[in-house]
């Protein structure tokens, strides 16, 4: 019972952070068509924004000292900047550009991002140690679960909940959700091209930094590549949820979140490739049986 | 007065001119019907006048300021309302939830509810319905549910491209009814794009008959419909 | 079709030239260059493999790949497990199969074969990822790119993992880079020319009336597919005859980026812009190479800081992108009179990923 307890933690939390990952996929594909490849770079410079630049192998923390309650805001505050400025100086000009082109940009953004990171804190993972205490496990129902796992959990919960109602119930998520179906309408009944952007990247932006401090916390290191994992199993999953579809990008992230852990636990204890093999073998039964995805929206098929 | 003046715009697409010189002026309170066969340019015209395609040269005019060039939504605020071609319904949003996107805008937030309940007086089968997907909806609910949201935003002009496309005559009737309703209870001024001159003719008001992106008649809509010029301009014979 | 034999003399002044030209860089670098700029020039050739293979695929559909450097990775590995001899196989690889662990094929024999199981290769995953909508299938290659990636970095017994597996025989020199350029650049024209790259093109420019006209969007979009993972193992096998060593991390992200800003650079569209944005970019690399070793300037030293290279590619990339999104080439071919296709498509639409998202 508590093993099987464990691995649904386990579950749920990888898949919320998977889940988080394709959320900022989704927010921005869904108002602008655009797959922003430079979010997991957005990640890792949401940690490093913690550290003094340096190459040495401890990093040197400067925000990182703060009280949880500054740190967090503060994060997410770089979190949306980063992400707002790119839109401002970078997507901006591609707004009508073809969806190849949105894509190299994207990707030119990251790389460049990256580089930059390289620049000045070198490719050595640095030791980070945020909040030790999320480390202790939690006794919860006979099991022993770590902290930081409860913690994942209701945060993305949380997020979840709180991003549904935004976009349920407030004037600015029904312009959101407006503009995602059809953009054009959407400005001509006057919601503004520009706003309703702005806010899905600043979004997308925090939820990065959110991921950047829980996978921080996690591994206790900061990597240039740390995003790059939860982005790779986020992009496959808002294609198995269906390009478009923000709720089905969610529980894709989940979904894979649960097939990951379950094959770990059934399969024998051997390397890391092949549970990694079976979750990509799993994924491409599922694009041979609906390449449009899981929870493809219904609408526009391109009317001939 | 008037509201809205096009003064000699000319609008491209790439390289194909859709619309060249044309110049009209809407007076507020007035119908204004703009025929023509297909792809005379007459939902170029209206997309430029809203903003969504600027034109590559002339001017437009609305209540006086120039709006040129300037994007869709700060049209929309300033009293010009388009419906578009094609019943574009918001799908996945409920017939009260694409009502109230149009409303947001508005700086008169105390009225908008007061707006809605008039909005569903005024097409009662919108309100038996405010919950369902507004994708779910027929042709003739989706075309009423277009216009109700309009309405939302409180406009002054609204212009509709082709608001009879699609649907069965007795639903065209109804539509045509409300309009003329609406327009005498909220002082509204109307642009329409409409294939069917006989409607046009039906309804009165102005027209103007474009083909080859150019106006190439306009009078009284009763009294142009007995004019030979419109049945060439339609099928081709003599002029170009 | 009586068509045929003219659009092959029309057009293969364009092949013939790039070839020619290509030779003529690698005759002067032999003779006077030195032995760095040798090694720079045989890495330009194969990142015009590589590329000239991107294009095949990019280029003629329209749909934009990241996973294309994945097929250099299976390459390169394929050539290193087919040549390294037994000796030193058995013991950093001992996980591979027994008739590869005793296999010692000669160069000439390996890289062909290797261009082979990249295709194969890409001829399973392709079923999967070419009936994707085209926005949906790039973020596929994207994936692909990350899996082939992560299997190879962790797959230790096989492909050495992280770390790089040595003793590949060192081979290619700046003949051999033309040769692969040249072999490349025959069969990029050779599939442009063909029927099945005039049907993908179709596709790629107005989706609804190919697909009317009885083209299978998918069948050709594969065949795409493999004959650019064709070329881009071979580029991959070459490469690994150069280097003598592989490890997973020369196939990722950098590599990706790299190329693909090459294809956009010189023009996503045309055989000549592919080559031309490879020479472009590796006089920039070099450039940049060379100031962040250090200009002398007097008695002062100026060296730009290390990593300013890449930085400097992603926003040229960018700025290209903004003002010339057909890249410098403008979808032009390098001829006389010009690409009978290319030539009307100024701007060429690409609704293939104008389609349901």
């Amino acid at each position: 019972m508590t093993a099987v307890l464990q691995i649904v933690f386990d579950a749920l939390s990888l898949g919320s952070l998977y889940a988080l990952g394709a959320l900022g996929i989704a927010l921005i594909f869904g108002v602008m068509r655009l797959v922003n490849f430079a979010h997991g770079d957005f990640i890792a410079f949401c940690v490093f924004a913690m550290l003094w630049p340096s190459i040495n192998a401890a990093a040197i923390v400067f925000a990182g000292n703060l009280p949880f309650y500054l740190l967090i805001p503060l994060l997410l505050l770089v979190g949306a900047a980063l992400s707002v400025l790119s839109e401002i100086i970078v997507f901006r000009r591609f707004r009508l550009a073809n969806p190849a082109t949105m894509m190299i940009a994207s990707f030119a953004l990251g790389f460049v991002i990256r580089h930059l990171l390289l620049m000045f804190y070198s490719s050595r993972p640095k030791s980070i140690t945020l909040w030790p205490s999320l480390g202790l496990p939690v006794e919860l129902f006979g099991a022993r679960i770590p902290m930081l796992q409860v913690v994942t959990i209701v945060i993305t919960l949380a997020v979840l909940a709180a991003l549904t109602l935004f976009l349920k119930r407030t004037r600015y998520g029904l312009e959101m959700r407006a503009a995602a179906e059809n953009f054009t309408m959407a400005r001509m009944l006057g919601v503004r091209a520009n706003g309703v952007i702005l806010l899905a990247f600043a979004i997308s932006g925090m939820l990065a930094a959110a991921i950047g401090l829980i996978l921080a916390t996690n591994s206790g290191t900061a990597d240039i590549g740390m995003g790059a994992n939860v982005m790779l199993i986020a992009f496959i999953a808002t294609v198995i949820g269906g390009l478009g579809s923000v709720p089905g990008a969610v529980a894709a992230g989940f979904l894979i979140g649960a097939a990951s852990v379950v094959f770990q636990a059934t399969l024998p204890h051997d390397a890391r490739v092949f549970r990694d093999a079976f979750v990509y073998g799993a994924v491409i039964v599922v694009l041979l049986v609906r390449p449009q995805g899981l929870f493809a929206p219904k609408s526009t098929r391109q009317r001939v | 007065m008037t509201l809205l003046a096009v003064d000699d715009i000319t609008v491209r697409y790439g390289r194909l001119t859709a619309v060249r010189g044309i110049t009209l002026k809407v007076a507020e309170g007035e119908i204004l019907f703009v025929t023509g066969p297909n792809g005379a340019g007459k939902s170029t015209l209206l997309n430029a006048i809203a903003g969504v395609v600027p034109p590559v040269a002339g001017a437009i005019t609305l209540d006086g300021a120039a709006v040129t060039g300037v994007p869709p939504e700060s049209i929309a605020r300033r009293g010009f309302s388009l419906v578009p071609e094609g019943r574009n319904v918001f799908g996945a949003l409920t017939v009260e939830e694409n009502l109230k996107v149009g409303a947001g805008m508005r700086a008169d937030r105390h009225k908008i509810a007061d707006d809605l309940e008039s909005v569903y007086r005024e097409f009662p089968m919108l309100a038996e319905r405010r919950h369902t997907a507004a994708g779910m909806l027929s042709g003739g609910q989706q075309q009423m549910l277009v216009i109700g949201r309009a309405l939302m935003t409180s406009p002054r002009l609204m212009a509709i491209d082709e608001p009879s496309l699609g649907l069965a005559p007795k639903i065209i009737d109804q539509v045509y009814e409300i309009l003329m309703q609406l327009r005498a209870q909220r002082k509204l001024t109307l642009l329409i794009v409409e294939q069917s001159s006989t409607r046009a003719m039906m309804t009165g008001g102005r027209m103007i008959l474009m083909r080859g992106g150019r106006i190439v008649l306009e009078g009284k809509a009763g009294d142009m419909i007995k004019d030979e010029r419109l049945r060439q301009a339609y099928f081709g014979f003599g002029d170009h | 079709m009586s068509q045929r034999p003219s659009v092959l003399r029309r057009t293969i002044v364009t092949p013939l030239v790039l070839i020619v030209v290509l030779l003529a860089i690698a005759a002067l670098t032999y003779q006077f260059g030195s032995r760095a700029f040798n090694r720079t020039v045989v890495e330009m050739f194969i990142n015009i493999m590589v590329v000239a293979g991107l294009y095949v695929f990019v280029g003629n559909s329209g749909l934009l790949s990241f996973g294309h450097i994945s097929f250099m990775c299976l390459g390169a590995y394929m050539t290193a497990w087919l040549t390294i001899p037994p000796v030193m196989k058995s013991i950093t690889l001992k996980g591979l199969p027994a008739w590869l662990l005793h296999a010692q094929l000669p160069m000439w024999v390996a890289t062909p074969i290797s261009g082979v199981f990249a295709a194969l290769f890409a001829l399973i995953v392709g079923r999967v990822i070419m009936r994707l909508s085209g926005i949906a299938a790039s973020i596929a290659t994207f994936g692909l790119l990350g899996v082939v990636n992560n299997v190879y970095s962790n797959w230790d017994s096989v492909t050495g993992g992280q770390g790089s597996i040595v003793g590949i025989p060192p081979a290619t020199n700046v003949w051999i880079g033309w040769l692969g350029t040249a072999v490349a650049i025959a069969i990029a024209y050779l599939y442009s020319i063909s029927r099945s790259g005039l049907a993908l093109r179709a596709t790629r420019d107005e989706a609804v009336a190919a697909g009317a006209s009885g083209i299978d969007i998918v069948r050709e979009r594969l065949t795409a597919f493999v004959v650019s993972a064709f070329i881009i193992g071979l580029a991959g096998a070459l490469y690994a005859h150069f280097l003598s060593i592989v490890n997973p991390g020369a196939f990722y992200l950098r590599t990706t980026f790299i190329t693909l800003s090459m294809l956009v650079v010189g023009g996503m569209s045309s055989l000549t812009g592919a080559v031309s944005g490879v020479v472009v970019i590796s006089a920039l690399i070099e450039l940049f190479r060379n100031l962040e070793k250090g200009v002398a300037l007097g008695g002062l030293t100026l060296a730009l800081p290390n990593g300013v290279q890449e930085i400097a590619i992603g926003i040229i990339t960018i700025v290209i992108l903004m003002y010339l999104p057909t890249g410098l080439a403008r979808n032009r071919e390098f001829s006389w009179r010009g690409w009978p296709l290319e030539q009307r498509l100024r701007r060429p639409v690409q609704t293939a990923l104008k389609e349901l998202n």
